[in-house]
């Protein structure tokens, strides 16, 4: 399962740097540097934004698939007319093995894989957020066993606690969201855990120790709103591996099948000899979707974080 | 220009350390290779594996470089790597080709987990080559003898006589004895958990040279001992006694066989059985020097191994060559297809503790609700019929021509309604007769997901609230076992069906337990149908029975079969002389002896 | 210290839970590992079964049965597996032969390829070649792995039949392996790649800012001079890290390109493992795995410290 850690990956090397945040300080304030490409910062800054805004309307256009389907699909999902046929006039991606119309079947599991990513995502944003602010903020044995207890949930297997899981509840796409959020705050948790280190050095924390506001409130109302620019890009970023994994798990008949996302699609696809018949139009179209939709979502995590290394480079210093 | 000496010298240096640290990791994995590569099976081939060595050295680093190019060079890289590899690789194929003679070969998707020859149950199917039980069952599915004579029985069913044949010879030259049965229905019985009913009733065996038999005496009555000792694979005597723990054996072969073949070599890295000529087989000689049976862990790359020709034919142990690729292989031309009824079956099974699956007229109702012809259509793409209301396919014996079964949603409706289920408060949904909407749930493992999905559909369409549950293999078990279940599908195998009293009576019998059957009949009518079949081995009476049981199964429906379907396997033109038996298909002894290549 | 006394007692409980966890979790899955010794076809009596479960040591109590796995441990004996009739450790040892062998050449294919090609984007991030590079390795880090993995096997082994299908090799020689195995170490080593290399890119963007390279600039060094002289040694931290824990998840081997490309490596052994609830071939597997990532996780930490004198520093 390492390859759907490799989104996330991207921001580990943010981790590792964070989790000695000493280095951070090092940064030196020379403008010298910035101020002689001036302009190809300039020219830099504007092909960037592009490409920001292309992802950005990539995106919207996934949300508007996941939110609408009704418009874009041309039949119910659920109805179903001659099998495996090719793609026509009338069945723009034809059918697949039992009739249903799969363009229809793609536009209504766009709503399925989204949910599935965004409900992952948030629980492991908020479990890694909760985890690291207390590692961070109280430091000592606290720090140490959190720290003790992340690094057990990294070896935890995805594939065993689903089944465990799946054999005591309902077997359900609920089950999938909750094993793909409780074992994915890792790096989250890192990350916040360093942001909150740095921060509670702070003057202005200092001073609400200082006039005895308790714990919890000095966490809720000084740190956490510094915190958010750097949660976001990991949100997004965490949503885009929750997707991965979720069309992984699907592949291998653990997620729900009466739920059409597109991970199940691709595995009837390949189960119900979609590929060894070269029905290129049922196997590459959820195949593609993921990919974009992943896509689309990392590049909006990754301008986010750009966006929030402007910050923290124009911040004031923080000491 | 100083600048641009001191940029390549810098550039140099820095490469040639990057060089010399590739180097140095390529050396010490290819130094990990060898030990791996000779630590592999016997094969004597040792020369040839030195040069491969020293070419393959150039060609990893080669290709590392090659590889990095293409990336920015794109394909062209790519087909000038591929040419490197297929050299060495082609070099490999022919020095093989030369050494033997006409090769057929097998793809399974069956694969063996272990090099236990006793312990890996896939590895006992496939065994049945080396190692041939006694009986065996012929093409129309009676019991006839393979390395058994004859066979008889005394009257109380205790005492079975086995007549061992003649001609038959280890593969190291030993002659096949009566000793040889005696001791291997003894080591079953007393080393493996699936044979210990030997254990338990085998009061004595005796061995007899002078008519080359040997004869089995149970403390009680047992009717299909026949049919038992058509799945245990002899073994040597002279060979197994020394071994202590056979379930734990581990060896790569080769073993000792009496069949027309003796298995060679296990080899689970190359995923692949080989089976060599038995040189003291006396038997019709067969054609092909050797036989080698290839595991494919997807089905997919099995057929599109058939259509390279890398394979000659597919089996697959109690299934069927999948129906979506037949289209992919009779373009090609190449194949044909041996097509058999199977006798397993797909079905539905019903929780017939629970209401309202307890009340026959419901369960005609639901019968009614399918519609089996696109169930059919969907499910085996037309190698398959609707079945009869009789359960048991026609393809075994003493079948009877039941009713068959009927699409007709009005009717459906109807009875529900007769029966006593509306829809009083108007939802759409009948009600139970506690009053509370019917909500069926159908359990279905993850391999039935389309069957279930379309009966999902169909119940709707007459009222009745469904929704799918799945669950992997051991939570269907324990959900299935602890009755906590509304409806199921479930396939029975051709064994499945020959167990117990036989005609499928095994997967109902709520006396028998097991992995697989459903356990769920209790009424007495039946089980007593069940011992009777049981007490007798008369060909008439059972006959008689065999219709009686599959008149209780039209009448009752205590499970809906869904469809009948074929079994399929393809096999590559340029041969013939396959024969199909319904136990184990094409798997069998007459294949193999029989089977031969011809000029197309 | 105590710095070091501190990790290490934290790296020990860790792999003290993971023990407890490992041994319960296989436990807590439905399914009888009896019935799945048994298979579908054949029935046997109660009586046996219990027989079967009293050999397994199957019956003891809950705490019996842990108190003899803990004891198991520390003689280093993993147990023995009911499914595959040999000693876990033996089975384990086996299967890593080969997936060593190709997971490991794609993790350091991966790597150094994702960091070389990292750092060069890195250092000019704004020509078309970087830009075109990083795109493209973004978008191969969001196709889901086994979709690529099909794709691959049917385009070159199928439709322009230049590689076989399935197995490590069709005769035990180091042809037949390459042949086999390229397909395979590809498809991994691109993905291993493409994280490799985003992660270099940002890091040597960031080390691109420091003083010290505006300083080797102002020398009159050249651009790869400072890359790959000094830039590198730097940026290259984040890599070691998760070089070492890919290291640390080399056991696990690779479940679905072995599925897609018929290997028969530690993936599949576990993925079956769990479907047939080998209890002991499970724990086993995922001890070791938990243990080389714990060992990987703590180098790393290690190496870290040794490499970066900042982080040595007292906070």
């Amino acid at each position: 399962m390492s390859q759907s850690a490799c989104i996330e990956g991207s921001c580990m090397k943010e981790a590792c740097v964070e989790e000695n945040s000493e280095k951070r300080q090092e940064k030196p304030g020379f403008k010298l540097f910035g101020e002689v490409s001036f302009r190809s910062f300039r020219k830099h800054e504007s092909s960037l934004a592009l490409f920001n805004w292309i992802s950005i309307l990539l995106f919207t256009f996934f949300l508007f698939m996941a939110f609408f389907p009704s418009s874009l699909a041309p039949y119910a999902p659920e109805e179903r007319f001659i099998p495996y046929e090719a793609p026509s006039g009338r069945h723009l991606l034809g059918t697949n093995d039992i009739g249903n119309d799969i363009l229809s079947e793609l536009v209504f599991g766009a709503r399925i894989s989204i949910t599935v990513g965004f409900a992952a995502a948030l629980i492991s944003t908020l479990i890694g957020t909760v985890l690291g602010l207390c590692a961070g903020y109280f430091r000592g044995v606290l720090d140490e066993l959190l720290m003790g207890f992340t690094d057990v949930v990294l070896v935890i297997p995805k594939i065993p606690l689903i089944i465990v899981l799946g054999a005591f509840l309902r077997p359900s796409i609920w089950i999938l969201i909750l094993v793909l959020g409780l074992l994915s705050w890792e790096s989250t948790a890192r990350v916040t855990r360093s942001k909150a280190l740095q921060l509670r050095e702070a003057g202005y924390v200092k001073s609400a120790q200082c006039m005895g506001f308790s714990p919890y409130h000095i966490m809720t109302s000084d740190i956490f709103p510094n915190i958010i620019h750097v949660l976001l890009p990991k949100f997004m970023l965490a949503i885009a591996s929750a997707m991965i994994s979720e069309a992984s798990l699907s592949f291998l008949g653990l997620g729900d099948i009466s739920l059409k996302s597109w991970g199940i699609m691709l595995s009837f696809a390949f189960f119900r000899g979609g590929f060894i018949r070269d029905m290129w139009w049922w196997y590459m179209p959820p195949g593609i979707c993921i990919t974009f939709c992943v896509l689309s979502i990392a590049l909006v995590g990754f301008g986010l974080e750009a966006k929030e290394k402007e910050y923290s480079e124009e911040g004031a210093n923080i000491s | 220009m100083k600048q641009r000496k001191y940029f390549t010298g810098l550039e140099l240096k820095a490469g040639l350390k990057r060089q010399m640290a590739l180097a140095m990791l390529i050396l010490t994995l290819c130094s990990n290779i060898l030990p791996a590569g000779a630590a592999g099976p016997e094969d004597s081939e040792n020369n040839d594996s030195e040069n491969n060595l020293t070419l393959s050295k150039e060609g990893f680093f080669d290709r590392l470089i090659t590889y990095i190019k293409g990336l920015y060079l794109g394909e062209e890289g790519e087909t000038q790597d591929s040419g490197v590899i297929s050299e060495a690789a082609a070099a490999d194929v022919q020095q093989s080709a030369d050494s033997e003679g006409a090769v057929l070969k097998i793809a399974t998707p069956s694969a063996i987990k272990s090099a236990s020859f006793i312990g890996d149950s896939n590895l006992g199917v496939f065994t049945h080559l080396s190692n041939p039980p006694l009986m065996k069952m012929d093409a129309e599915g009676h019991l006839v003898g393979q390395l058994a004579e004859s066979y008889n029985v005394s009257e109380n069913n205790t005492c079975w006589t086995f007549y061992l044949k003649d001609d038959l010879y280890w593969s190291d030259g030993e002659k096949v004895s009566p000793e040889d049965i005696e001791f291997s229905i003894r080591y079953y019985g007393k080393e493996t958990p699936w044979a210990s009913w030997i254990n338990d009733t085998l009061e004595s065996s005796t061995v007899s040279d002078a008519d080359n038999s040997v004869t089995f005496k149970f403390n009680k009555p047992y009717t299909r001992v026949n049919m038992e000792f058509a799945t245990y694979n002899l073994l040597p005597a002279h060979v197994w006694e020394t071994i202590e723990n056979p379930l734990e054996y581990i060896s790569n072969g080769p073993y000792v066989g009496c069949g027309p073949y003796y298995l060679k070599l296990i080899d689970l890295n190359a995923g692949k059985l080989i089976f060599e000529k038995n040189p003291y087989w006396k038997g019709k000689a067969p054609v092909s020097g050797t036989v080698e049976i290839h595991f494919y862990s997807n089905v997919d790359v099995a057929t599109l191994a058939l259509k390279n020709g890398d394979v000659d034919t597919y089996y697959k142990y109690a299934g069927s060559y999948p129906y979506s690729g037949i289209e992919q292989l009779e373009k090609t031309g190449d194949f044909d297809f041996l097509e058999k009824t199977d006798i397993g079956l797909v079905f539905l099974a019903l929780n017939l503790k629970k209401a309202p699956f307890s009340d026959p007229e419901f369960r005609e109702a639901l019968a009614y609700a399918i519609n089996y012809k696109e169930l059919v259509r969907l499910e085996t793409l037309g190698y398959g019929e609707v079945p009869n209301r009789g359960f048991v396919p026609s393809a075994m014996e003493n079948f009877k021509e039941t009713e068959k079964l009927e699409y007709s949603p009005e009717k459906a409706k109807e009875n529900l309604e007769k029966a006593g289920y509306s829809d009083s408060n108007g939802n759409g949904i009948l009600e139970g007769k506690d009053g509370k909407d019917i909500k069926l749930e159908i359990l279905i493992r993850s391999e039935y997901a389309r069957t279930g999905e379309l009966l999902d559909e169909y119940f709707e369409q007459i009222g009745l609230s469904s929704e799918l549950k799945t669950a992997d293999a051991d939570t269907w078990i324990t959900l299935k076992d602890s009755y906590d279940y509304d409806l199921t599908v479930i396939r029975s195998t051709p064994w499945g069906m020959l167990m117990h009293a036989s005609w499928g009576s095994g997967y109902f019998d709520s006396r028998r337990t097991g992995q697989g059957v459903m356990h769920n009949v209790e009424d007495p009518e039946f089980l007593q149908l069940c011992d009777d079949i049981l007490a007798t081995t008369d060909p008439a009476e059972l006959h008689d029975y065999a219709y009686e049981l599959q008149d209780y199964y039209a009448e009752n429906l205590p499970a809906v079969p869904l469809y009948w379907s074929k079994s399929v396997t393809p096999f590559n033109r340029h041969f013939e002389g396959w024969y199909s038996d319904p136990l184990y298909g094409i798997y069998n002894l007459d294949t193999f002896v029989n089977v031969r290549e011809v000029e197309a | 210290m105590s710095g070091i006394a501190r990790k290490v007692t934290r790296y020990f409980a860790s792999f003290m839970l993971i023990a407890v966890i490992n041994f319960t979790l296989p436990r807590l899955m439905p399914g009888d590992p009896i019935k799945n010794l048994i298979g579908e076809d054949v029935y046997i009596s109660e009586k046996m079964m219990e027989e079967l479960r009293l050999e397994l040591g199957l019956n003891m109590p809950l705490s019996e049965q842990f108190a003899s796995y803990l004891s198991d441990l520390l003689h280093l004996d993993l147990g023995h597996s009911y499914h595959l009739h040999a000693p876990v450790a033996e089975i384990l040892l086996n299967k890593m032969e080969w997936t060593l062998l190709f997971v490991g050449i794609s993790v350091v294919i991966g790597s150094l390829l994702g960091g070389f090609l990292g750092a060069l984007a890195g250092w000019k991030p704004k020509k078309k070649v970087s830009r075109l590079t990083s795109f493209a390795f973004v978008v191969i880090s969001c196709i889901p792995p086994y979709f690529l993995a099909l794709l691959t096997l049917y385009l070159f082994a199928f439709k322009l039949g230049l590689f076989p299908s399935k197995g490590f090799y069709d005769t035990p020689e180091i042809g037949s392996v390459l042949h086999h195995l390229f397909l395979p170490t590809c498809v991994m080593s691109v993905f291993s790649a493409s994280r490799n290399f985003l992660v270099m890119r940002g890091s040597v963007i960031q080390e691109k800012e420091q003083l010290y390279a505006l300083y080797a600039r102002a020398k009159g060094l050249h651009d790869t001079g400072i890359l790959f002289r000094h830039i590198i040694k730097n940026a290259s931290l984040p890599i070691i890290t998760l070089l070492a824990l890919d290291f640390g998840f080399l056991f696990s081997g690779a479940l679905f390109i072995e599925i897609v490309f018929s290997l028969n490596g530690m993936g599949l052994l576990i993925y079956d493992a769990i479907m047939g609830k080998d209890y002991p071939l499970l724990q086993g597997a995922f001890l070791v795995i938990a243990f080389t990532a714990l060992l990987a996780n703590m180098l790393a930490d290690l190496l870290y410290a040794l490499i970066d004198p900042r982080v040595r520093r007292p906070a």
